[in-house]
């Protein structure tokens, strides 16, 4: 016994002991650390990528080692470094790269932590986040990458196009390499034809149509659950409704309204909105819980046969269908088309921009291979592999389309977005196809949304590739908070119209004002 | 005496229906939970799942539990749960020892020196910066040595110690024992309910935190399991900010039971076998004797 | 008795001190301050040397300028706090959902260590403390998600056995007469097994003589759990308690973020939860610091105070 306290006694005072002069050896200015080591790493890097040393680097003999780089991605579910395509990267760039991975929850804060510290990462990927990216880039934490791509960076130039570039500019400087989104529409209304055909409806085509639909889903009961059926569920934090918006002509957050780009609380058409989303809620057609649903309850009362119809995204597809065909047998279920409303509009929200940035960090030690890197890994055929993997083991080709093999394509390509660093913006959006057709219900139900309707309801979401503007990125969250929560309680009822003026001053007033400014200055440059 | 045995009866009726009402209820969750992991997705998702599993199936639990990762995990948050409650419970002691003398001087500036740093701290970027200067980061030692002393353990600890009768101290002192011996030969075999409950509030505050993990740890090699559990639980409530490709990796229902299960199981463990400190009460008199 | 007695006994002891006894005591007793050594030096590095972080919330902070770089303002977050509308609401908020929870949780944890303790089949006691401690290590966004199906007005079971007895089922999260009775209920139902362990472990604590001699005196069960359980316990619940209002601004952010809804602001909305819908995705590390030292604060001045009255009404106090 007592021996074994004292062995405890000395390893504790040994453990302080290696903290204290841990401590003590690095006690220079401990509230600037961040700068301190930030400006030490990059006095050395940011010549290394400058015109100094251009010379020599591009002569430099190809078998010189090539260094370990550090690469920084977002939360996946497998290790970056276990998973196939890391070892299929390694061989066709011949770099061996380190990755680490930020954490799914508050990954903001610790990408901040590490880009503040300076943590030598040569290559770091997350969510395309404007108001952060932008920061990052002015104050200084970010690696040029125009001058690097110029010299080492043929293939990122075929891959990327201009306007992506241009979206990304910061000051004239180019700080980052974008992933661009790959398909336009995200959502729309599942609804239960099999209920439609036992009632003897027909898909609705118009906001009314659709509100006769639910009445019907509500009176008359083809789901056999008594009172208990949910015309339309939706998830509670979502109350602007894809394609019911759009039918409103307000798809995206913010629309044209005779040339200016206006948010929909300030759309004249949003009182007409909310006059028809409370009727639907009034008349118990909308969940008359949506406000307390969560993802996952919104998609069970679908899935077990309580709810007639519900708001999600073509890629929740194959979980929902698997579970309602084998909760309700009988159960057969399709997107509604984009719906027209009472003035004739139409529309789904289509994406522009960015899904992801690589950037290279100022603190990193090798930028000039970072950069190498990127450019190998957009090689045509390396990228390909990348994205689909190789013919006849990952997937097949039949006219153009492109087939996974299952279970390998799962397996081994699956997570394959995580390691791009930009693509190949032309052929990607084919490539891409493949991870679509990896379920044929998911499939049919993309390929309806984004292929089979026509152009002219795609609206696009002008802002998506606008540039970095600083009142915008810092009040957007806030605002669209903030709108969230008051047209919930609109459609709910706990608030009334009577004060949407008030509310649209105090909106106005939060930073509305300011963004619209910004916004609508630089909108009135790409419609001229 | 009739009277008394009525009395007995009735009390002894009230609290075993209060407790039996009280265990039932707080049942629930972690049966749901349960039957959650070992059901079908498609139930699980439809929302059939409540206590009572539907298509039972172990392939998830099977699937969880034999992930590398998932071992990795559990590997590293034992090591660190182990080390970091020793290394606490001794240091905490120590502590609260001389704090619990009041009339040693400096001890009540010290306490209320403490209490302080229960309310205020210095937030997260200079912490953050400071275990980057102490060059722990990507270092086991950034999860322990943060949180090597609770300050509400160690008042629970010093406020047990000075319940015990001075009498007990007084006696060795006389024989010329000096405060550590009395500490480890005396005081600390006759705290065991204290040291185990604080054992196992720091085993559990060890186990649980993915905080400083999160914070501190970068390389996947070091993750612990409530990290991995953290990403996994959390990954639900994001995903109307998630691509599609995002959604579609997103993991199931079932896998996210099954991991919680998993996780969960190996720290609820540890109270069972602590349980017999607090069974039977200490016995002073025997030692004083 | 004797616990008492010792701290009684303390206090004229150390009043009476003179600068020479005084330096006798430290000098006899410098194993002791050798013990505290490693206390200190955790207490020092670890929790002040990153103190200066409380400077953030007087500033504008940059992450990337640093603490030097940033720019002061002053109480200008501060000011951003108190002055928005909502605040006083969401202070109103805070402080009646703490109230609740204080006056209504707090006690139960002592009842439960009472009655497990007069609990004599080990298997039915054992079996309940390791049932009732359970939820604690579920976390909030899974047991909100419980909640949110339980409580459910149509289909839920709470309001499944409501119809069942001819009343009109509840809507217990949408309703502001309701959520602050939900979170105070659900909250309890999730920690009040975890927090009767430190309570337990008191009565575990206690000389069993003292249960003995009472025995012998002819004391009931019901006699010995108040002259006997009760006072045995009473410096933990007087610790515990202080301890707790110090925490009485922070009235379960992490709950009610998973819980509430914009329908229940009014009656839900705390200061934390406040903060990170005002703040959210904004990185704003100033705003966020200068709550916290406003709850940090509030937490320690309500310590101090709470110390004071114990001493002086109880003689009995943490330090």
């Amino acid at each position: 016994m007592k021996n074994y306290v004292k062995l405890f006694l000395v390893t504790a005072m040994a453990v302080m002991l290696v903290a204290l002069t841990a401590c003590s050896s690095n006690n220079g200015g401990s509230d600037n650390a961040a700068n301190a080591t930030n400006s030490a790493d990059t006095a050395d890097t940011a010549n290394a990528g400058g015109e100094a040393d251009a010379g020599d680097a591009a002569n430099a003999p190809s078998d010189e080692p090539k260094p370990e780089l550090k690469r920084l991605g977002i939360w996946q579910n497998e290790d970056y470094n276990t998973y196939p395509v890391a070892k299929m990267l390694e061989e066709k760039t011949g770099y061996k790269v380190k990755y680490d991975m930020l954490p799914q929850d508050k990954y903001a804060e610790k990408q901040n932590l590490i880009m503040s510290s300076g943590e030598p990462y040569d290559l770091v990927t997350t969510f395309s986040d404007m108001a952060i990216y932008s920061d990052y880039a002015q104050k200084g934490a970010l690696v040029d990458l125009l001058p690097l791509i110029d010299k080492y960076g043929p293939n990122i130039k075929t891959a990327i196009s201009q306007q992506s570039m241009d979206a990304l500019k910061v000051d004239g400087k180019l700080y980052a390499i974008p992933t661009a989104v790959t398909y336009e529409v995200n959502n729309s209304i599942l609804i239960r034809t099999d209920w439609l055909d036992k009632l003897g409806l027909q898909m609705p085509t118009t906001t009314d149509e659709l509100t006769a639909v639910l009445k019907a889903f509500k009176d008359k009961d083809p789901g056999g659950n008594g009172d208990q059926d949910v015309p339309l569920t939706i998830r509670g934090d979502l109350p602007m409704l894809d394609n019911i918006v759009g039918a409103f002509g307000m798809p995206n957050t913010w629309n044209d309204v005779d040339g200016q780009l206006v948010p929909r609380v300030l759309d004249p058409a949003y009182k007409d909105y909310i006059t028809y989303m409370s009727d639907l809620y009034k008349q118990g057609l909308l969940d008359k819980e949506f406000v307390v649903n969560k993802d996952a309850t919104a998609k069970e009362k679908f899935s077990s046969g309580k709810a007639g119809a519900i708001i999600v995204h073509w890629a929740d597809i194959p979980t929902i269908s698997d579970a309602i065909t084998k909760s309700v047998p009988d159960a057969k279920f399709a997107f509604v088309p984009a719906l027209k409303g009472p003035a004739g509009k139409a529309g789904f929200a289509a994406n522009a921009g960015f899904d992801r940035l690589t950037f290279i960090p100022k603190a990193s030690k090798h930028p000039e291979d970072a950069i190498k890197w990127i450019n190998a890994s957009l090689d045509p055929e390396t990228f390909k592999d990348l994205a689909i993997g190789e013919e006849g083991k990952h997937y097949t080709e039949e006219n153009g389309a492109y087939m996974p093999i299952l279970p390998i394509f799962n397996d081994e390509r699956n997570l394959a977005n995580n390691y791009m660093a930009g693509t190949d913006e032309t052929n990607y959006p084919i490539y891409w196809q493949a991870r679509v057709h990896k379920s044929p219900v998911m499939f049919e139900a993309f390929d309806f949304l984004n292929n089979k309707q026509p152009a002219e309801v795609k609206i696009q979401n002008k802002l998506g590739l606008a540039p970095y503007m600083p009142e915008y990125a810092k009040n957007n969250q806030q605002l669209e908070t903030m709108v969230g929560d008051y047209t919930i309680k609109l459609i709910a009822g706990a608030e009334s119209l009577s004060g949407l003026e008030a509310f649209q001053a105090k909106y106005k007033a939060a930073g509305e004002e300011a963004s619209a400014k910004e916004i609508n200055a630089w909108y009135a440059t790409t419609t001229k | 005496m009739r009277g008394k045995k009525i009395g007995d009866y009735a009390l002894d009726s009230v609290i075993y229906i209060c407790l039996t009402l009280m265990g039932l209820a707080t049942l629930l969750p972690f049966a749901n939970v349960l039957s959650k992991s070992i059901s079908e997705e498609w139930a699980i998702v439809a929302g059939k799942v409540g206590i009572i599993p539907v298509g039972f199936q172990l392939d998830t639990m099977r699937f969880v539990v034999t992930s590398s990762q998932f071992l990795h995990a559990l590997f590293i948050s034992a090591l660190v749960a182990v080390i970091g409650t020793l290394a606490s419970l001794l240091v905490t002691a120590m502590t609260a020892y001389p704090l619990s003398k009041r009339e040693l001087p400096g001890t009540g500036a010290l306490i209320v020196l403490f209490i302080f740093t229960m309310m205020f701290n210095g937030g997260i970027i200079p912490n953050y910066l400071l275990i980057r200067q102490l060059d722990l980061i990507n270092n086991l030692g950034s999860l322990i040595l943060p949180a090597l002393v609770s300050v509400f353990n160690m008042l629970v600890v010093k406020s047990y110690f000075e319940s015990l009768p001075p009498s007990l101290e007084e006696s060795a002192k006389l024989e010329g024992a000096r405060n550590y011996t009395i500490l480890f030969r005396i005081i600390l075999p006759l705290s065991g309910p204290v040291l185990a409950t604080i054992g196992l509030f720091y085993a559990v505050y060890y186990w649980n935190d993915y905080f400083n993990p999160m914070l501190y740890i970068n390389s996947s090699s070091l993750k612990p399991l409530q990290l991995y559990l953290q990403d996994i639980v959390m990954n639900a409530d994001t995903s109307s900010a998630l691509s599609a490709d995002d959604l579609m990796n997103v993991p199931a229902e079932g896998v996210r039971s099954a991991t919680v299960i998993a996780s969960t199981i190996p720290i609820l463990l540890v109270y069972p076998f602590l349980q017999k400190y607090f069974i039977k009460g200490v016995l002073i008199g025997s030692v004083k004797g | 008795m004797s616990k008492a007695e010792m701290t009684i006994q303390a206090r004229p002891a150390a009043a009476a001190k003179t600068g020479g006894r005084r330096w006798k005591l430290v000098r006899g007793n410098l194993d002791m301050y050798a013990l505290l050594l490693p206390g200190l030096v955790f207490l020092l590095l670890f929790k002040y040397t990153p103190m200066y972080g409380i400077l953030i919330a007087f500033q504008d902070f940059n992450i990337f300028a640093g603490i030097k770089g940033s720019e002061w303002v002053g109480l200008e977050q501060f000011r951003k706090l108190i002055h928005s509308d909502e605040f006083l609401q969401v202070l109103f908020n805070t402080l009646l959902i703490s109230l609740y929870k204080i006056v209504i949780l707090f006690p139960i944890p002592i009842v439960l260590a009472l009655f497990l303790n007069e609990v004599r089949r080990m298997f039915f006691k054992r079996t309940i403390q390791t049932i009732i401690y359970l939820p604690h290590f579920l976390s909030w966004v899974i047991i909100s998600g419980l909640f949110i199906n339980i409580l459910s007005p149509s289909g839920g079971l709470v309001n499944e056995v409501i119809r069942s007895l001819g009343g009109q089922p509840v809507s217990f999260l949408t309703e502001n007469d309701w959520f602050r009775s939900v979170v105070v209920f659900t909250a309890g139902w999730k920690e009040i097994g975890w927090n009767a362990i430190v309570f337990i472990a008191a009565i575990a604590g206690i000389d069993q003589e003292q249960y003995e001699a009472a025995a012998i005196d002819g004391a009931g069960r019901i006699r010995q759990m108040i002259s006997i359980s009760l006072p045995g316990m009473l410096p933990t619940i007087m610790l515990m308690f202080i301890l707790r209002i110090g925490s009485l601004l922070e009235a379960g952010t992490e709950q009610i973020l998973t819980m509430y809804n914009p329908l229940v602001y009014d009656s839900g909305d705390v200061i934390g939860t406040f903060v990170y819908r005002m703040g959210l995705g904004q990185q704003d590390y100033s705003f966020s610091t200068a709550v916290g030292l406003f709850n940090s604060a509030v937490g320690f001045l309500l310590i101090v105070i709470g110390n004071m009255l114990s001493r002086k009404f109880l003689q009995r106090s943490i330090w």
